[in-house]
Formats: structure tokens, C-alpha cells, sequence
């Protein structure tokens, strides 16, 4: 189990080194000129060979890259181009946004879609399949970011039910100190039950556009996965064997639980690199308005932070989750 | 041992059908207390559907549609499902081929067993966890604790079906329910597996009800045989009588292969000459090496078939690949018809495989899917064949013209083996390998396919390598016989010498566990029968000596240490055993 | 052989075949119309997608007035300019847009699914037939281009290449690569030790040419399947990169950007300027996936 894990380890080692590589020559390789872009079309040639001079883009590419990866070891991403501030600080400020969103959605989307899936793998075919199975395929292939748009209509323009889409909390009230960066935890930490209402309540729809179209591909692979073991012969053969029916279940559930941690693995890493999009729609400034940000800007050194960062992230919960999955099916460690 | 008590279970007018389509017709069957009853039939005969009936089960999108089933006087179809879940494993026991798919691959065996026997016991979990052992020790395995720890991929198939009768007997039904218990298990295994549960069941006073494809098995163990035809009962007759005259047309043409047939004449002139063979593989993630083929040499001579026998792991499918270089073999010569086949250049292979060619286990993987028989058939030949060349190929494999238009989909398995030798024989081989040709088709159809094998070989005077565990059909397609034993020929000969008076011990074991259909030559009956012990040695970590001596019955000292030959024995068969050797020159037939 | 004594599996089960799902079918529909507005969509919209009309800001008409309309169109008889989907705050009219689009969206992504399954299988074909160590170079490349953050890298490389169509197909191309190459070699590592591989061989066929006609065309509807699924997901990519400025470039009548376009006006309650775009890729996503979906099962069976 031990060699299985590090050797998971090792390989996720390997590809991020790979990462910080490609990032770093293919932003490089392709025609954009960051140096124009920063000092405006009209600029000097002189101002032009100041700007690429403080920037570090006069010298060789090798020497860049030798520098960026001892930066990068010593867990310091440089500065960003276009504000001048530390980027690792600004990823810290904008990841835990992110990863707060993302996590609620994806706990809420995972608890409500299990018991539909099973639903469904009961009687395959009957009504209730059909309409969840219809909804799952309809949920899982959605823009997200016009639901956002449309919820807001709905829920904010009409009814008036939810804030305005403009950020993590109401402008007037004061956030908590930041402890973990999460908002809800941090209120609550810091006993700001008025702060942890706000936050609940702007997380309300970007939080239920998000399950929406996440428990698309949840069901189905529940569903997929308790079609197949309930035709598997070892629930024929606990009937045959005369075990009760709750007994059969809890096998049944087990079987077809377990392989799922793998893909949700892959999935919620998916889902991270997937966030600019429900966080442009709300203006939640996370790691994916961020990347936006960066992006348009020209700002390499944020770019190349944010990518290293969310595959990180990926790998790690990809890794844990297949961990957690040959730990408890003692078939895949061996 | 039938008796004239109450039956066990008594099956009227049961009826079961898949989406209004009759899976079981109407089927009757009583079982006497104690009495082991045979049923046979093709595979799709519906043996598996009635099983689980028999259980008030049915799988898919069946249903039992009428009839009733009398578990020790009560209608199991009449309860409700809670008595009936009770009945289930109590009073009634079932276990299934592929028993190693019928456990929950993530709870331990132990705790399955266990599990069982407290849904019908008011017991605790510790006593339910030392029943499950004690129930493994009762049925012969060594160190129980450790195996109940087991998850079932980590347990052997021969293993993972004790575990099942460890689950069905252990509340002592009076009733088993046996689908197919030992289909791919190997024959040595077979054997041990049922001798095992007869005595047990015997011992018990359980009533049998065995399904199997196998004759060989029911000629062995079963007082009754009953023959499921298409969802209906054709025939039930006590054993003895139904193999000396069976009533049933279907029940005799089953019957049929027993009748022996003349081979077509061979000459000794040798046209394929195996000398030293010898292929490892490497294991993944390991610096060792699995040892397939060890040592291996022989001759086939024109026209003549040499049958390659050995269990699952033997290696005889690699000597077979080896010989078609679709594996490398590692180091010895193959001269095939006086040329040299491992050192041949690409173009003279391509030209010497053509007259090397194969048939093999899986009749419809061996057809690409997405191609018609004409186009198959054609790609063999190279060139443009005339529509004449394919009818003729079919008709000499005894299929009709429409065939070539039909995909291999289309045709039964039987049809799709068929044109696999059409195209084997398309180009006018001199040797075919034939690895395992008929195991994956019924009875029926491997009778066929037998005959045609003949025919051909007399027709053509092709030469065969018929690679088979299969002991019967070896026996009626072979001049002579190899025995593999991991990886190595333990003995060679004529079929009579091997089939008559085999000399090594593994081959007596081999052939003492082969069930012969006919109830007069009854295994249980035997008193002389030499029987291993223990379990196959890993063909990673072979022993340094001969590679039976950790099983073998007649094991010397120096045979642990010494690896033994293949020597000449006195009547001119090679045997991989000293004694053996040196006890028939001291006694001469 | 007078005798042939082949029972025709007689006993054996058959599952009564489904009729076409009411899934498959909608999907196919859906999936037939983007392909045919794809084609034909910007010659047959009734306004010129990138002219402002003179009406701005103009609702659709309501519900009760639809059928009177229509009547009106089809005998021909005079009427007011009609917008059936409204006009935007420019002025344009909503439904020569939404129509016009996909010879944007939908072939952007059927380009992109077009080059990288042309790739993608012939590298997993190489991967399942070359020696380990191409094999192996091959597959850790394809592992290290599914590391990335699909989205964020699509932006960036559109972004730095420069935003066109060329750059967002080849970007989509480069992100769903490794997908084909994923399947492909599985199902060729599944296929070449099949006994009609192995029979071919035995006949004195070339390598080249067992991999071409035996294991490639046995080996491509799993990718055939992913592919209609895969241009449902190109078509959200496309749409979303433009959503959030990295895509194609205003005025370009695509879904994405009119709905970017409109977002502020609908708080103030012009609806219909970003509903219908949505509903357009709503619908054809769905579509895609629900074709792919009954083609899987059909596979299956």
C-alpha cells in the first residue's frame, strides 16, 4: 500500500515538474507580445526596452527558466506584471473563494444525487429512470453560466430573494479575520453570525447553479454503477443465500460507491479549473476571475501560477481519492 | 440411494418465461431424501433459469409464470418473499459456476460465509466467524483462519467454489442446488472438488440436484439423470440405464462421440521437429520471469496428430503459439518440412506460415466482426478467389453457399468454428494447430466439429497439433499424446500407451481424475487410484528438483533435489520419471 | 459432412431489442438541426445578423400574437418588421443571430472534434502497436495534457495565440487529444490480442496492415460515441471563452458573446436578448449528448 502510494506520488511528482515546463515555453512560443501590451501600442522604443528590461524578458530564456524554478521551489511565483504585488500572496487571497464554492457545491451535489441515481438503477427503464436519467443527461450538459444568469433574473431581478450578484459578501458589512480564507468557516470562527448569514446567502445561487449542472454527471455514473452491481451474480447469489434485504443493500451500495471515488477524484478537479466561469457571472473574484484577469493581461507570471496551482490541486485530491479507493478495494493496491 | 420417504423437493408444471418468450416449459422433477440427481442439457437448454427457480429467483426481466415448487411438502412459490428469504439457504442450498463472480469482490470470504449463516441462525458475529472456519477446515483446507481473511480475487476458482458450498451447506439444508459447480475448473481440481462434496453430501444425507454439460460427470456421481431440452424435460432415468440405452434422440446423439472411429493412416517421416524449446515471460513490476515452456521437444509426421494435454498453466497453448512464432520462443530449434523456422528470414516466414496454420479456442473472436465469411475466406487466399473457391471451402466444412454473404454474428458458434477451418485449410497447410478448438462450443457442436477435424485430416492428409484439456476428444483425434506439467513433456507415446497404461504419476493422476461417461467405470467405485495432494507449485518459483515432487504419491528423496529427464522408457515412450522408468524394466507387461 | 448436427444456440436468451429511445431520437433531431444551421444557418436569417435595425431594445412579440403573425408571414400578407426573438440594445435582431451562430459554435466544434479523432486515434494506434518506449512517450504526453485545467488553458492559448477561430479550433484540438488517444489504445490493447488479429498474422499479413484493417476500424466506435458527447462539451468551451472575453471577437454573431453582451440588460429586465442564445446552446448541447448517449447504448447491446 505504502509503495502504492508513493508510487502515485513520484508520478504526480514528475508531471508537475513537466507542468511548470510547458507553461513556462508554451506562453513563451506563442506570438503574443506581453512588452507591447504593457507599455501600449504607441510606446518608445526606448520605454519598450526599459519595460522588457524590468521585466527580466531581456535575458536569456534558459536563465528566466532557471530562475522561475528555484522561485517556484521556494514556493514564490514572482511578481504580477501589471499591479507589482507578490502573486503567491494573490493566490492566497483568491484560491480559498474558490475552493469554498467548489467544495459546498460539489458535498450538496454528491448527497443529492446518490439517492436519485440509486432511485433510478431500482426498476432501469421504469418512469422514475427515465426522468431522472433524462435530467441527469439534460443537468450535465448546461451552459452554467447562463443558469447563472438566468437564476439571477429569477431569484434576484424578480422575486428579489437573493443579493446582487456582486461579490462575496454585501459591501457594508465588515468580513471576518481571515483564518482559513473561507468565508463561512472564518464568521463562524469568529462568532460573526451576521457575516456568516451574508456569506451563506450570496453563496446561495452560485452554490445551486453549480449543483444543478454537477449532479448531471453524478447521477449517471451512480446510476451506471448500481445498474451494474444490482445484474452483478454475487446480489443474485446474497438472495440466494437467504441474507435480508438490508444486508444485500449495504453489499450492493458498497460495490458500487467504491469505484466511484476515482472519478469523483477526476471530477472535482475538473470542476476547479472550471470555476471561472459561475465566478465571472457573480463577480466572486476567486482563483478563476483571477485567471481572467491574468489572462487578458498578459500577466505570465500569474498565469503560470494559476495553472501550476489548480493542476496541484487536481492531482492532489485525485491522488487522495484513489488512495482512499485501493485502501478500501484491496484489489487495486495489489 | 433412492428412497420410497417423502420427497425433498417436488417441481410441478413450472414455468418461466423472459418477456413472454418460455425459458422453462412446464417441468416436473421430484428428489428423494439423500438422492443425487443428474440434469443435463445444452448451454441455453435453461439449466441456469431453473436453478434459480428452483429458489423462487429469476434474474433479468424473467418471471415464473406458473407451477409450483415443494421444498419438504411447501410451496415455495405460494409464501410470501419474507418465509421464502428464510427458506433460502436454510432448507435449500445453491451454488453456481463462476463462483468467484457469485462473492462481493470487497468483503472478506470468511465474513460472506459468516454472513450467511447469521441471517438464518440466531448466533453472533464470533460465532458466526468461527462457524465460517470450521465449515472451511470441514472441507479440507489447510490453515482455514488465514483463508477466511481472504478477499476473493486472492482465492483460487477451485477455492472460491468451496467457499460457496461453505455458504450453501452451513445450515444443513437438505437440499443443494449445483449449477455448473466445476466448469473451468481443471480436472485434477474437478475431481478432488466433487469427490469432496460427494462425500460430503453423502455424509449429510443432502439431497443433489447437479446440472452439468459434463456426462463424464453425471456417469460419476449421480444416482438419476434428467436432460433439459429447450426449456423441457426429455428424459429422466436412472443412470445406469439412461447411458446403456437412452430413450431421447437428443439424450443418444449426446451419447454419440463414445463410439470409437478409425484414424487416418499417418506416416512416421517427421514434418515439424521441436528440439529444446524454451519460453519465459517477464512479470510486471518484477525482475522475475514466468516460465510458460520448459524444455520442450517432439515430432508430428505427415498426416498425424499429436494431442497436447495439460491443465491451465501447462503451457501448451505457448508450445502452439511458439510454434506459429506468434510468440519468440527464447531459445530451440523448430524445422518445419526440413527448414529452420526460428531462424527464417521475414519473406521465407511469411511463405512457411502459410503452410503453419490455426484454429483456435474462441470460434467468433477469431472472425473479425465487421467482415463477411467471403471476405474472410478471401483474405486467406491471396488474390482474387473465384466465387467457386469459397463454396467449395464452405462445402468442404459442411456449410451451404448463403453462408459467405452472412456475417460471423449471424452464424451459431458451431457455424463460426467451421469457417475458421475453412479459412485454415484455404490455403493448403501441411500442419494445422488446433488449440482448443471445440472447448467453448456444446457437446453437440464439438461432436461435429470432431468429425470434421477427421474427415479433413483424411481427406487432405493434413497434420494436427490438437492442443485440449480436454482428456475425450484428445483420446478420439490423436496418433499420439504429449502430457505437459508446467511447462515441461512429463511423458509421450501412443495414445494407447498414454490412454491405456499412463507411467508417470502425473499422468496417472491426470487421467485416474478424467471422468469417463460411462457409470460401470465409476471413480468413487475405485480403490487404486493415485491421487496428488497440495497445491500446483507457482510457475515463478519453481522447485529445484522435479517439478511433482511436492504432490507426487511416489516421491524418492533424490527426486527434490534432481531435476528428472525426459528418457526413453522400453517400449519406446519418453517418460519424465526415473522410478517410473526403472519399475516397468523390472516388470515387463 | 451430410450431417450437421449445429443446434442454433436455440435456448438462448434475447433480450427484446428497445425500440429507439424518445432520447436518441430528440437528439438527433437537435444534432441534425445545428449541423444544417451550421451549413445554412447565416443565408437564411431574415435580417442581416451584423446590421442594427431601428429598433432598439424591442421585446417579442407576446405569446397571443405568434400564431396571427405567422398567418400573416405565410400568406404573405403586409406587416410591421417582425423580431420574433426581439432586438438587443443595438438594435440587432435577436433571432437572425441566434440562427447565424452556429456556422460559428457548432463548427468550431466539429472542426476541433474533427482534427483531434483523426489524431487521436491514429497516436493511440500507435501507442497500442509501437514499441514501449513510443508508447510510453506518447501516453505520459497525453497524461501531462490532461493535467491541465481544461478551461484556463484554452483561454490562455487563445488568448497569446491570438483569438480566431484557427486558434480556438486548434486550441480544442490540442485539449481533446488525448481523449481519443485514451480510448483508442484501450480498445486496440483489447483488439490486437484477438484471435482474428492473431489469425491474420498466422496468414503472413503485414503488421501495418493487420493495425489498418483489422484492429482500427474494431477499435473506433468508442471514439465515435466520446465524439458526440465531446462537440457538445466544445460547443460550452467555445461559448463560455467568449463569455468571458477570450473567445471569438465581437460582432461575430456566436452564443456566448450575445449572451455577454446582454447580461447587464437583463437585471434591468431585457430577458429575451440573452435568453434565447441560451436556450440555443441549452438545446444543442443537450442534443449532442443525448445522441451520443443512445449511440452508446446501441453499441452496447
Amino acid at each position: 500500500m505504502l509503495n502504492f502510494i508513493a508510487r502515485r506520488l513520484l508520478v504526480a511528482m514528475f508531471q508537475l515538474v513537466g507542468l511548470v515546463l510547458v507553461v513556462f515555453f508554451a506562453i513563451r512560443l506563442l506570438p503574443a507580445d506581453p512588452v507591447a501590451r504593457l507599455v501600449g501600442m504607441n510606446a518608445t522604443p526606448e520605454a519598450y526596452r526599459i519595460s522588457q528590461q524590468a521585466l527580466g524578458l531581456d535575458r536569456p530564456v534558459l536563465e528566466q527558466l532557471g530562475n522561475y524554478i528555484v522561485g517556484v521551489a521556494k514556493g514564490d511565483f514572482g511578481r504580477s506584471w501589471v499591479s507589482g504585488a507578490p502573486v503567491t500572496e494573490d493566490i492566497r487571497n483568491v484560491l480559498p473563494i474558490t475552493i469554498e464554492l467548489i467544495t459546498i457545491s460539489f458535498i450538496l451535489a454528491f448527497l443529492i444525487s446518490v439517492p436519485l441515481g440509486m432511485l433510478c438503477a431500482l426498476r432501469p427503464g421504469g418512469v422514475a429512470d427515465t426522468a431522472t436519467f433524462t435530467y441527469s443527461l439534460f443537468a450535465g450538459s448546461q451552459p452554467e453560466f447562463w443558469w447563472g444568469l438566468l437564476f439571477i433574473y429569477i431569484f434576484f431581478a424578480i422575486l428579489g430573494w437573493a443579493p446582487p450578484p456582486l461579490g462575496r459578501l454585501d459591501p457594508m458589512s465588515t468580513p471576518p479575520a481571515s483564518v482559513t480564507g473561507f468565508i463561512t468557516v472564518d464568521s463562524l470562527l469568529a462568532g460573526n453570525m451576521t457575516a456568516f448569514r451574508d456569506g451563506v446567502h450570496h453563496l446561495m445561487l452560485p452554490v445551486a447553479t453549480k449543483v444543478f449542472v454537477l449532479s448531471g454527471p453524478i447521477i449517471k455514473m451512480v446510476r451506471q454503477n448500481m445498474v451494474r452491481v444490482l445484474g452483478a451474480d454475487y446480489v443474485l447469489y446474497a438472495h440466494a443465500s437467504g441474507l435480508p434485504p438490508w444486508r444485500v443493500a449495504l453489499i450492493a451500495l458498497k460495490n458500487a460507491l467504491v469505484p466511484a471515488l476515482t472519478l469523483l477524484g477526476v471530477l472535482y478537479g475538473y470542476i476547479l479549473g472550471g470555476a471561472v466561469l459561475i465566478e465571472t457571472v457573480f463577480s466572486l473574484g476567486g482563483i478563476g476571475q483571477y485567471a481572467v484577469r491574468s489572462v487578458l493581461a498578459f500577466d505570465y507570471p500569474a498565469i503560470q501560477a494559476v495553472v501550476l496551482v489548480i493542476a496541484a490541486i487536481s492531482l492532489f485530491v485525485y491522488l487522495a481519492l484513489d488512495v482512499i479507493h485501493a485502501w478500501i478495494d484491496p484489489r487495486l493496491a495489489s | 440411494m433412492p428412497s420410497d420417504a417423502a420427497p425433498v423437493l417436488d417441481v410441478r408444471g413450472l414455468n418461466v418465461d423472459y418477456g413472454g418468450r418460455a425459458a422453462i416449459e412446464d417441468f416436473k422433477l421430484t428428489i428423494a431424501p439423500g438422492e443425487i440427481v443428474g440434469l443435463t442439457g445444452d448451454s441455453g437448454s435453461g439449466k441456469s433459469t431453473l436453478a434459480l427457480a428452483l429458489l423462487g429467483l429469476t434474474r433479468g426481466p424473467g418471471r415464473i409464470s406458473g407451477g409450483s415448487v415443494l421444498l419438504q411438502g411447501v410451496d415455495l412459490l405460494a409464501l410470501d418473499e419474507a418465509s421464502r428469504r428464510e427458506r433460502r439457504g436454510r432448507d435449500i442450498g445453491l451454488i453456481v459456476q463462476n463462483p468467484r463472480g457469485a462473492l462481493s469482490p470487497l468483503h472478506r470470504v470468511g465474513q460472506q460465509i459468516g454472513a450467511v449463516y447469521r441471517s438464518h441462525q440466531a448466533v453472533s458475529g464470533t460465532q458466526a466467524a468461527s462457524h465460517a472456519i470450521d465449515m472451511l477446515r470441514s472441507l479440507g483446507l489447510n490453515d482455514p483462519e488465514r483463508r477466511a481473511q481472504a478477499y476473493p480475487h486472492e482465492i483460487s476458482g477451485g477455492m472460491a467454489q468451496r467457499v460457496l458450498i461453505a455458504m450453501a451447506l452451513g445450515s444443513g439444508p437438505r437440499l443443494l442446488v449445483a449449477d455448473e459447480p466445476t466448469s473451468g475448473l481443471d480436472v485434477t481440481i474437478q475431481a478432488q472438488f466433487l469427490d469432496e462434496m460427494w462425500r460430503t453430501v453423502r455424509k449429510a444425507g443432502s439431497a443433489v440436484l447437479l446440472m452439468t454439460q459434463d456426462l463424464g460427470i453425471i456417469a460419476n456421481y449421480c444416482d438419476r439423470v434428467v436432460v433439459l431440452q429447450n426449456g423441457r424435460q426429455v428424459e429422466d432415468a436412472p443412470t445406469q440405464s439412461f447411458y446403456a440405452a437412452p430413450r431421447d434422440s437428443y439424450s443418444r446423439s449426446i451419447l454419440a462421440l463414445r463410439k470409437e472411429d478409425a484414424l487416418a493412416d499417418a506416416t512416421p517421416a517427421p514434418l515439424l521437429a521441436i528440439k529444446d524449446m524454451r519460453k519465459t515471460f517477464p512479470l510486471r513490476g518484477s525482475e522475475k520471469r514466468v516460465q510458460a515452456v520448459d524444455d520442450v521437444s517432439f515430432t508430428i509426421g505427415h498426416g498425424e496428430t499429436l494431442g497436447l494435454v495439460g491443465e491451465s498453466g501447462s503451457g501448451k497453448t505457448t508450445v502452439g503459439r511458439c510454434i506459429l512464432r506468434l510468440v519468440e520462443p527464447d531459445t530451440g530449434e523448430i524445422s518445419f518440412g526440413g527448414a529452420d523456422v526460428t531462424r527464417a528470414s521475414p519473406v521465407a516466414l511469411r511463405a512457411l506460415r502459410r503452410k503453419l496454420q490455426v484454429v483456435f479456442q474462441d470460434p467468433f473472436d477469431s472472425l473479425d466482426p465487421r467482415w463477411t465469411v467471403a471476405d474472410i475466406l478471401a483474405e486467406a487466399i491471396d488474390g482474387k478467389p473465384g466465387k467457386a473457391r469459397i463454396t467449395e471451402l464452405l462445402r468442404l466444412v459442411g456449410l451451404g453457399p448463403d453462408v459467405a454473404r452472412a456475417k460471423p454474428r449471424a452464424l451459431s458458434a458451431g457455424s463460426q468454428q467451421r469457417v475458421n477451418i475453412a479459412r485454415a485449410i484455404a490455403v493448403e497447410p501441411e500442419l494445422i494447430v488446433l488449440d482448443e478448438p471445440t472447448s467453448a462450443l456444446t457437446p453437440l457442436a464439438r461432436i461435429a466439429i470432431i468429425r470434421l477435424l477427421r474427415d479433413i485430416q483424411a481427406r487432405l492428409g493434413v497434420s494436427y497439433l490438437f492442443i485440449s484439456h480436454d482428456l475425450n476428444t484428445v483420446e478420439h483425434m490423436s496418433h499420439r499424446v504429449a502430457v505437459m506439467y508446467l511447462g515441461q513433456i512429463v511423458e509421450i507415446g501412443t495414445r494407447e500407451q498414454i490412454f491405456r497404461s499412463p507411467l508417470h504419476p502425473y499422468s496417472k493422476a491426470l487421467l485416474g481424475a478424467h471422468l469417463v461417461a460411462d457409470p460401470s467405470r465409476r471413480r468413487v467405485d475405485r480403490t487404486d487410484l493415485q491421487t496428488l495432494s497440495g497445491e500446483i507449485p507457482s510457475p515463478i518459483d519453481l522447485p529445484r528438483g522435479c517439478y511433482l515432487a511436492s504432490r507426487c504419491p511416489v516421491a524418492q528423496p533424490s527426486c527434490r533435489e534432481q531435476p528428472q529427464p525426459l528418457l526413453p522408457a522400453p517400449d519406446g515412450r519418453f517418460v519424465r520419471c526415473t522410478p517410473a522408468i526403472a519399475s516397468l524394466k523390472q516388470s515387463p507387461h | 459432412m451430410s450431417e450437421v448436427l449445429d443446434l442454433n444456440d436455440a435456448g438462448a436468451m434475447h433480450i427484446a431489442k428497445p425500440a429507439p429511445s424518445f432520447l436518441f431520437r430528440l437528439g438527433s433531431v437537435l444534432v441534425a438541426l445545428s449541423l444544417v444551421l451550421m451549413v445554412v444557418g447565416p443565408w437564411i436569417t431574415p435580417y442581416d445578423p451584423n446590421r442594427p435595425t431601428f429598433e432598439i431594445s424591442e421585446p417579442p412579440p407576446a405569446l397571443s400574437a405568434v400564431p396571427g403573425l405567422l398567418w400573416k408571414v405565410i400568406t404573405g400578407a403586409p406587416h410591421d418588421p417582425i423580431h420574433w426573438f426581439g432586438t438587443d440594445s443595438t438594435g440587432l435582431d435577436v433571432f437572425s443571430r441566434v440562427i447565424a451562430a452556429p456556422r460559428t459554435d457548432v463548427a468550431i466544434a466539429v472542426s476541433a472534434n474533427i482534427v483531434s479523432l483523426m489524431l487521436g486515434s491514429l497516436l493511440g494506434l500507435l501507442a497500442g502497436f509501437a514499441r514501449p518506449w513510443v508508447a510510453g512517450t506518447v501516453m505520459r504526453i497525453s497524461d501531462l495534457i490532461q493535467a491541465f485545467p481544461v478551461f484556463i488553458t484554452g483561454m490562455i492559448l487563445v488568448t497569446l495565440a491570438g483569438r480566431s477561430n484557427t486558434t480556438i479550433v486548434l486550441t480544442l484540438a490540442f485539449l481533446y487529444t488525448p481523449i481519443y488517444v485514451r480510448l483508442t489504445r484501450a480498445e486496440v490493447l483489447s483488439q490486437r490480442h484477438r484471435g482474428f488479429v492473431d489469425a491474420a498474422r498466422v496468414l503472413g499479413k503485414a503488421e501495418s496492415f493487420i493495425a489498418l484493417r483489422h484492429v482500427l476500424p474494431n477499435a473506433m466506435a468508442p471514439s465515435l460515441i466520446q465524439a458526440s458527447v465531446t462537440i457538445g462539451f466544445a460547443i460550452l468551451m467555445t461559448a463560455g471563452l467568449s463569455f468571458v472575453g477570450a473567445g471569438v471577437r465581437p460582432p461575430t454573431p456566436e452564443w456566448g458573446l450575445m449572451i455577454a453582451a446582454s447580461a447587464n440588460e437583463l437585471i434591468q429586465g431585457e430577458w429575451w436578448s440573452s435568453l434565447f442564445p441560451g436556450l440555443a446552446i441549452s438545446l444543442t448541447v443537450f442534443g449532442y449528448a443525448a445522441f451520443g448517449n443512445g449511440l452508446e447504448r446501441k453499441y452496447a447491446q
